[in-house]
């Protein structure tokens, strides 16, 4: 029995026990998608990082002694004038003392909390710069000013130098698998009433617990702007493309059965709605609906032609079976490349998708031809208009094959030359470019402050009571130095400093003090004076460790792309083995310098991803199709589309990101779906002894119209993602749908004009 | 039989005053006896110890040693020096206070390394002692006249029936909002909760170890303060605590300083 009778007898069996059969997938289908509701909320950008990643480790051992990185932060900035008015104070004052509310903060800083050291005599008084706001005025505002921007821990941290934008920061201490809601919610609050309170003072929630719930806000604002628009657009493409009510229903049914177990298993697997996953149900929706129409044009236009509805369905499925099975195997197989690459966020929508695309197989091949048999069906008995017009195209193509194949060949030519200028770079801190609000604010920090990152670095003198040795100081406090020098560094504070401000109030407010001891009893005491008289909240413990052999350096930020951080890394890593031999340092560490490492990885990841993912492809399709010349002649529709793309990108940019690298092969198994079609039905018409010009009309007659339809529909979903406020979908899907586009030109144009001369080599 | 009747009358008298007594009266009362009961101990030396225990079990052990002064003017606070043993740096560092009930202590520092005696800022009670769990204000925790109080009920604490009483500082710059504490029926504090700025739960406070001093005063000898939050945990000790040894008060004097330093 060959293959096609296997099929035959398959659909026939399963026809004819169509109750059972349904119950069976149902019931699949239920218990897949009751999975869902363990779907997690995101965890911001540390679901963008293996926990095993060096970089995100680094940062682990660095909460581990000094508390949680992340922060809220208020940034304040009056529409007139700078910080030093009194309404402004008064705001900072009163933000202040309201942010100690903040759910899970430990601790608050701002400039009318600083604590600010004043002498007299023997008398040391550290208490909150600013305390009093009733007495303050014109002169006084003056001096806090100058006092302020004298203080080094004050500038570019909480104040900015032109004295326009100052910080209210939180510190957050959030439990493990617990989100930012509750704090943002709470500052979101306090944002709201001093908003209304102070109408001409611009207050805004920043910072990285800010930047980290983006990922959720995003990914529902996409979910929910975008979904229902691509649903409808669906509903009225399947309807206009099938011409039939009832084989759109049909179509819907198979997508959302094929959708909702695919987040229901993402549930049981414990994935994270991230915003990648957002994705995966509009990839698992063109896949099953590329499957649907495939199956069901073939079904219709067999009735059309006078078949009865069982015979029409069931030849369908013959045609159909392999090919429908084989695209939903390399797009598995080219989406499950993304695996290869390091940002779980992505792996787990990938896997959502390879799963999405194993139950729309499944659901192909079993409920839709039942229910196209459940169904009324009515059919026009027309041909359509678009069946001529491919018709007529085949004719065309088979006349100027070679003017087809010069064209293309030459334009892919011209735009190779252009890759080379591209290179790989990613900035995460455009990842929310599209969020209005978030673009604004992050604006006004980096024209004030560099960016608005911090990272650290910590050292340890490797004894107890270590830091407080001259030695140590002066190593730490020529390390700050050396960082503020890099173009990448904004500002430094460590131990030292305050040491030095200790050591200049100590003796009299001297300047000529301004310096470290040679003298560790005396630093110690220092210290121990210190934390006598700073308050709860305003200790050391974030910046030293209880046996006070560890402290580390808060260092701001300037912007940098991902290959200036790296560089900068590096570079410091270099000065580290050369200066600070005896001490124990990780380097920098930080989200900043942690990301694009991620990438780094990621982006070597999705290439060897690409690799395995490309000659899986090939190789499956030449085993199935059994013909060496099919598999090589596929690798060309497989491959232009992705050099033609790239091309065109290098006409508007030079740098690629890793979400430009993910397109490939999230594209490349659907890519790879249409030639698969055309081949499969090319090989058939080889062996029904067709001849050159009858087999490209016979591809376009069963497999062009499907490959039109499954093409926009993809298209069209890809094209939605632009709409994402998640700068990664959005590069995702402008790529894919470029992508979609330029394959469904190829596999119309180059393909039949590439088979057309190879075919008439063989012959001759 | 006149005679019978008033104090009959008398005891009817007091018994409706304390039945008439309200929550907050009842919580003021228990938190003064339980002050009171402490009191009366003249003047005490002792050896302390501290270990501060982080999440991951590393220990960092301070080590001092005390004296302190009770003040025979019932409305001001007692007055305290510490000399600083360990770790090694801070040897010879003594501190000096002068606790007041309503105002900002008097603190002096003596640092040994620069030699000189320096009057530092106290209205910043809320911060860590010697980076431990354990703040400025909770030494002071016992003196009634800093809180507002109300009894809330009566509970068991490890198999003893204990006032629950609620405390409220008065003082404004207080790193709490709340606690809530178990007293014993004799009148020892035996666990504070206390909660923060935002009213979640900070840490608490377990008196362990208490000792029956010269036959009349409770002293617990070890407080263990276990935070909540950052999962850090406290140990604090007195070791050869003394009540009563006679120390003269001319050593709770500033100028006295210099000369204790030695």
């Amino acid at each position: 029995m060959n293959f096609e009778a296997i099929i035959e007898k398959y659909t026939v069996s399963i026809l004819d026990h169509r109750i059972k059969t349904l119950i069976a997938i149902l019931l699949l289908v239920l218990v897949a998608t009751a999975g869902a509701r363990f779907l997690e909320a995101p965890s911001g950008y540390r679901g963008f990082v293996e926990s095993g990643q060096p970089n995100y480790q680094d940062i682990l051992n660095l909460e581990e002694k000094y508390g949680m990185i992340d922060t809220l932060s208020f940034v304040i900035k009056p529409n007139n004038g700078d910080i030093f008015q009194k309404d402004v104070i008064q705001l900072i004052h009163e933000l202040t003392e309201a942010s100690w509310q903040t759910p899970f903060s430990s601790r608050v800083s701002s400039l009318t909390n600083f604590q600010y050291t004043t002498v007299d005599d023997d008398d040391i008084n550290i208490s909150d710069f600013i305390s009093d706001t009733d007495l303050m005025d014109e002169n006084s505002l003056q001096e806090l000013k100058s006092l302020a921007l004298q203080e080094r821990t004050i500038v570019n941290f909480i104040l900015s130098e032109s004295a326009r934008v100052s910080f209210v920061n939180i510190s957050l201490d959030v439990p493990e698998d617990t989100g930012f809601e509750d704090p943002i919610e709470f500052a979101n609050e306090q944002k709201a009433y001093f908003n209304t309170k102070y109408p001409d003072i611009f207050v805004t929630v920043a910072g990285s617990a800010m930047y980290s719930n983006n990922f959720q806000t995003t990914a529902r604002s996409d979910a929910t702007s975008m979904y229902p628009g691509f649903l409808a657009l669906i509903i009225i493409l399947s309807y206009i493309l099938l011409r039939s009510i009832t084989a759109s229903a049909i179509s819907l049914i198979v997508i959302f059965l094929s959708i909702l177990p695919s987040m229901g298993m993402a549930g049981w697997l414990g994935f994270e709605a991230q915003p990648p996953l957002i994705i995966a149900p509009i990839l698992i929706l063109t896949i099953a609906l590329a499957h649907a129409i495939h199956i069901l044009s073939i079904a219709l236009t067999n009735m059309n032609e006078g078949m009865d509805k069982k015979k029409s369905i069931v030849e369908s499925m013959k045609i159909n079976f392999t090919p429908v099975f084989l695209t939903s195997f390399t797009t598995a197989v080219g989406v499950a490349g993304v695996n290869f690459g390091k940002i779980p966020a992505f792996s787990e929508m990938a896997n959502t998708v390879v799963i999405g695309s194993t139950f729309s197989f499944i659901l192909s091949v079993t409920i839709l031809p039942i229910i196209f048999m459940l169904m009324p069906i009515k059919t026009d008995g027309k041909s359509s208009v678009v069946l001529n017009a491919l018709s007529k195209l085949g004719d065309l193509i088979y006349r100027f094959k070679l003017y087809i194949i010069t064209f293309i060949g030459l334009a892919s030519l011209l735009l190779i030359n252009l890759i080379p200028n591209l290179y790989f770079d990613d900035d995460f801190d455009s990842y929310f470019d599209r969020v209005d609000n978030w673009v604004k604010v992050k604006n006004i920090v980096n024209d004030e402050f560099g960016s608005s990152f911090f990272i650290f670095a910590n050292l340890s003198s490797e004894e107890t009571d270590g830091i407080t040795s001259p030695e140590y100081l002066k190593k730490i406090d020529e390390f700050a130095r050396w960082l503020e020098t890099q173009d990448e560094v904004v500002t430094v504070t460590t131990v030292s400093d305050i040491i030095k401000t200790l050591n200049k109030n100590m003796n009299g407010g001297n300047n000529e003090f301004y310096s470290i001891p040679d003298n560790k009893p005396l630093n110690a005491q220092y210290l121990l004076m210190y934390e006598f008289s700073v308050p709860y909240g305003m200790d050391l413990k974030n910046q030293m460790t209880a046996d006070k052999s560890e402290s580390r350096l808060l260092i701001r930020l300037n912007m940098a792309t991902s290959k200036e951080s790296i560089e900068f890394n590096e570079r410091t890593d270099e000065w580290i083995k050369n200066n600070l031999q005896g001490y124990q340092t990780d380097g920098v560490v930080g989200i900043p310098i942690m990301m694009p490492y991620v990438y780094q990885e990621n982006t070597n990841g999705l290439m060897r991803g690409l690799l395995f993912s490309f000659s899986f492809i090939v190789i499956v399709i030449g085993i199935t199709l059994r013909s060496l010349k099919l598999g090589l002649i596929s690798i060309v529709p497989n491959v232009v589309p992705f050099i033609l793309s790239y091309g065109i990108l290098a006409i508007f940019t030079n740098i690629v990101t890793f979400s430009h690298t993910l397109s490939i092969l999230v594209s490349l198994g659907l890519v790879v779906d249409a030639t698969i079609h055309f081949l499969s039905k090319y090989k058939k018409a080889e062996s029904l002894n067709l001849n050159a010009s009858d087999a490209i009309q016979y591809c376009f007659k069963y497999v062009g119209f499907p490959i039109i339809v499954a093409s926009i529909c993809l298209f069209s979903g890809f094209a939605f993602l632009l709409q994402s406020s998640f700068q990664t979908n959005f590069i995702l899907g402008g790529m894919c749908a470029l992508i979609i586009l330029i394959a469904l030109i190829i596999d119309l144009f180059l393909l039949p004009a590439l088979l057309l001369i190879f075919r008439r080599r063989n012959v001759v | 039989m006149n005679k019978f009747l008033l104090i009959l009358f008398f005891v009817m008298f007091v018994n409706t005053s304390l039945l008439s007594e309200d929550n907050f009266e009842k919580g003021l009362r228990i938190a003064k006896e339980s002050y009171e009961s402490t009191r009366g101990y003249v003047d005490s030396e002792s050896d302390q110890m501290m270990i501060l225990v982080d999440p991951k079990g590393n220990e960092v052990i301070r080590e001092i040693s005390g004296k302190t002064l009770e003040n025979d003017d019932p409305n001001d606070g007692d007055k305290s020096i510490i000399f600083f043993n360990k770790p090694k740096d801070v040897e010879g560092t003594v501190m000096l206070s002068h606790t007041h009930v309503n105002d900002d202590d008097d603190q002096w520092l003596y640092l040994p390394a620069l030699g000189r005696v320096k009057r530092i800022s106290s209205s910043n009670k809320s911060g860590s002692f010697m980076g431990s769990e354990i703040a400025f204000e909770d030494f002071s925790g016992n003196d009634y006249r800093k809180y507002e109080w109300e009894f809330i009920g009566e509970e068991e604490y490890e198999g003893e029936i204990c006032y629950k009483l609620v405390s409220i500082p008065k003082y404004k710059n207080s790193g709490y909002t709340k606690r809530i504490g178990f007293t014993d029926k004799l009148l020892r504090p035996r666990m504070i909760e206390y909660f923060d700025r935002k009213g979640e739960l900070l840490k608490t406070l377990y008196f362990e170890d208490y000792q029956l001093y010269n036959d009349k005063i409770w002293n617990a000898d070890t407080f263990r303060v276990v935070n909540h939050q950052n999962k850090n945990k406290t140990i604090y000790k007195w070791v050869n605590r003394e009540l009563n040894v006679g120390i003269n008060k001319k050593d709770f004097e500033k100028s006295s300083l210099l000369r204790l330093a030695d």
